[in-house]
């Protein structure tokens, strides 16, 4: 790690602590995560192995946080026990949190441009294909999670929620640290055999929010986000939803009728509004894939071969 | 997040477009350098050292099955991939006189690290009672960081093993018997050509390509033209190498037939593989039968097919 010089803590990221700093070498910034996977007895541990070798895949795409290199650090002297592995990541200065809050605070208020919408959307939804496309779920897309790099206009999904070491706690330690308002209903409710649609959902909730600028269902507790869920959406029934009364943490909720989703996203489009409501489908069989997102008539005014 | 070589990129079941696309442009990543190749070539390095680290990893997966041989069968894509560990970290420390608990220890860490990913459950500790050379687990994790981060923990490989399932759908073949034997087939050759040095040079996809053209010229010989012209549509691969690659996979298979006749008496009559494919199809017999059969004259045609067609199989290289 004499490689790199620490600038910063730039925050908490769903494994770690996360430091932005400068390889000495060649003054290039970059992200340092330091990763809960630890060498034991029998070398590199195998699940680390798969993990950081299927990010590191999966990081060829233009739409996700490119892992530059893999740092292996033996350094007993601090008092460590046993190795550690860092992971360095391409550094980008904004996410799409700080850039909405800009647009909502600040001295110059103002809506983000409909155009800009749509781009971001679209490399999002690029991102997730190409996520899902090689097996990989997200689990915890969420603005803090999409890295913006501002001059070139590009959205980058980071801290991909691989598989067993990289476990996104699902119970949160506090609320402050895990936010649900991106979480879809069957996690919320206790689902454990989820799927690609989990991350279609956040992609809803995230979209909702650059039009809205502010969160679409902002719950404070797994019961307080399914009842904002309910209120806009209605309570969810066997009718359009098989088994939801089944799950593990169902409840007797009260019972909601569906609003009118437009009124949520008022500034939206028609179209905007038919891709949203695709991607907040209460059964996750019928929630639109990232792939098929990306032909819908939403996407038409879009000049796609930018991407 | 099992790693699969013949799927690498995904554990869905239906291969996009797009992971195809993917698995194309991040084949270069996974092979050795050119300079590799050249140095084998002019001794720069000594080939003696590749070959003695492949038969390390062999001789280590080997008393391994034999050990656990009523638990489970030694999976011969454990060692492709050792062996496509092995070349990369060569290809970027060129070992000139390595010592000879070197090479063994290379051997032994790259067949750990491709056990860690396709979840083989094996042991360091499992080659300890090997003959000769005992490695503490700690040195062997310290050289598997080494290989770790000389391959830039790229481990999950794309191999031809990737291709063969796209190339076999361009080749829209309706008799699951018929797929079988030809991938079967193709396989073996991918297999072969790992251990020649002039397959080296070839991307992946190429030498996959090459090997199921290969598979198909004595399987199927009228689909032939039908099979190479679907994958000359392909527009990842590359024409030419791919013809290279597949003259040279020819002269390496036409070498084990040589072989292979050699050992077994003139008294073979040349039987008609595709009669016999559609008689069986179509009666409806089981397929297992049909397999059974198939593969027996298979076994047949390697043999009569490249002692009494030799001309052909040249003119139609030509037409390639």
């Amino acid at each position: 790690m004499e490689k790199y010089e620490k600038l910063e803590k730039v925050g908490e990221g769903t494994y770690g602590k996360v430091y932005k700093a400068k390889d000495k070498a060649t003054g290039q910034l970059v992200a340092l995560k330091k990763t809960r996977l630890e060498m034991d007895e029998e070398g590199v541990p195998p699940t680390a192995l798969r993990e950081v070798s299927l990010l590191q895949m999966l990081s060829q795409s233009l739409y996700v946080v490119r892992l530059l290199s893999v740092e292996h650090v033996d350094n007993r002297k601090d008092g460590r026990p046993k190795p550690v592995l860092y992971l360095v990541f391409e550094y980008l200065d904004t996410d799409l949190k700080k850039f909405i809050d800009s647009h909502r605070k600040g001295s110059n208020p103002r809506p983000l441009a409909p155009s800009l919408i749509r781009n971001f959307l679209y490399q999002l939804c690029k991102g997730v294909a190409h996520c899902h496309s090689h097996g990989v779920l997200h689990r915890d897309l969420k603005p803090q999670n999409l890295l913006l790099d501002k001059e070139r206009g590009i959205l980058k999904i980071a801290d991909l929620g691989l598989g067993r070491a990289f476990t996104v706690p699902l119970k949160s330690y506090t609320h402050e640290i895990v936010t649900l308002w991106y979480r879809a209903p069957e996690v919320l409710l206790g689902s454990t055999h989820y799927s690609t649609a989990v991350d279609m959902w956040s992609v809803g909730c995230i979209f909702a929010e650059m039009v809205r600028r502010q969160a679409l269902f902002p719950g404070d507790s797994e019961f307080q986000q399914l009842l904002h869920i309910f209120r806009l959406l209605g309570t969810p029934t066997e009718n359009e939803w098989r088994g939801v009364t089944s799950f593990r943490d169902w409840h007797v909720y009260p019972q909601w009728q569906p609003q009118n989703l437009a009124r949520a996203v008022p500034s939206l489009g028609a179209d905007g509004v038919d891709l949203l409501s695709k991607m907040l489908k209460y059964d996750p069989a019928e929630r639109i894939s990232a792939k098929a997102a990306l032909d819908h008539p939403y996407f038409d005014s879009l000049d796609k071969s930018q991407f | 997040m099992e790693f699969d070589l013949e799927n690498p990129l995904t554990d869905l079941e239906d291969l996009t477009s797009d992971s195809v696309a993917s698995l194309f442009l991040t084949e270069s990543d996974h092979m050795p350098s050119h300079s590799y190749f050249s140095s084998l070539q002019a001794g720069d390095m000594d080939i003696l050292v590749r070959r003695e680290a492949i038969a390390s990893i062999a001789q280590f997966l080997t008393f391994r099955s034999s050990f656990m041989q009523f638990s489970c069968n030694f999976d011969p894509l454990l060692s492709y991939l050792a062996v496509n560990y092995l070349d990369r970290f060569l290809s970027c420390h060129l070992m000139l006189q390595p010592k000879q608990w070197v090479i063994k220890l290379l051997a032994i860490s790259c067949v750990s690290l491709a056990a860690k990913m396709k979840k083989t459950d094996i042991s360091i500790s499992d080659f300890q009672g090997d003959a000769g050379i005992i490695f503490d687990t700690r040195t062997i994790g310290r050289m598997e960081t080494l290989i770790l981060g000389a391959l830039k923990w790229r481990m999950r490989s794309v191999t031809p093993f990737s291709f063969i399932s796209h190339f076999i759908s361009l080749f829209k073949l309706q008799d699951p018997p018929l797929t079988q034997a030809l991938k079967a087939r193709a396989v073996h050759i991918i297999f072969k050509a790992q251990k020649d040095i002039n397959f080296l040079v070839y991307n992946p996809s190429i030498v996959s390509a090459s090997a199921l053209l290969s598979a198909s010229h004595e399987l199927f010989p009228l689909q032939f033209p039908c099979f190479r012209n679907a994958l000359s549509n392909c527009s990842y691969l590359n024409k030419d190498n791919l013809l290279h690659c597949y003259n040279a996979l020819q002269a390496v298979v036409l070498e084990e037939y040589e072989s292979v006749s050699e050992a077994v008496s003139s008294t073979v009559t040349p039987v008609n593989v595709l009669d016999q494919i559609f008689s069986s199809s179509e009666s409806g017999k089981s397929n297992t039968v049909t397999t059974l059969r198939l593969e027996r004259d298979i076994k047949r045609r390697k043999i009569s097919h490249y002692c009494h067609n030799q001309t052909v199989h040249v003119s139609q290289i030509r037409q390639f």
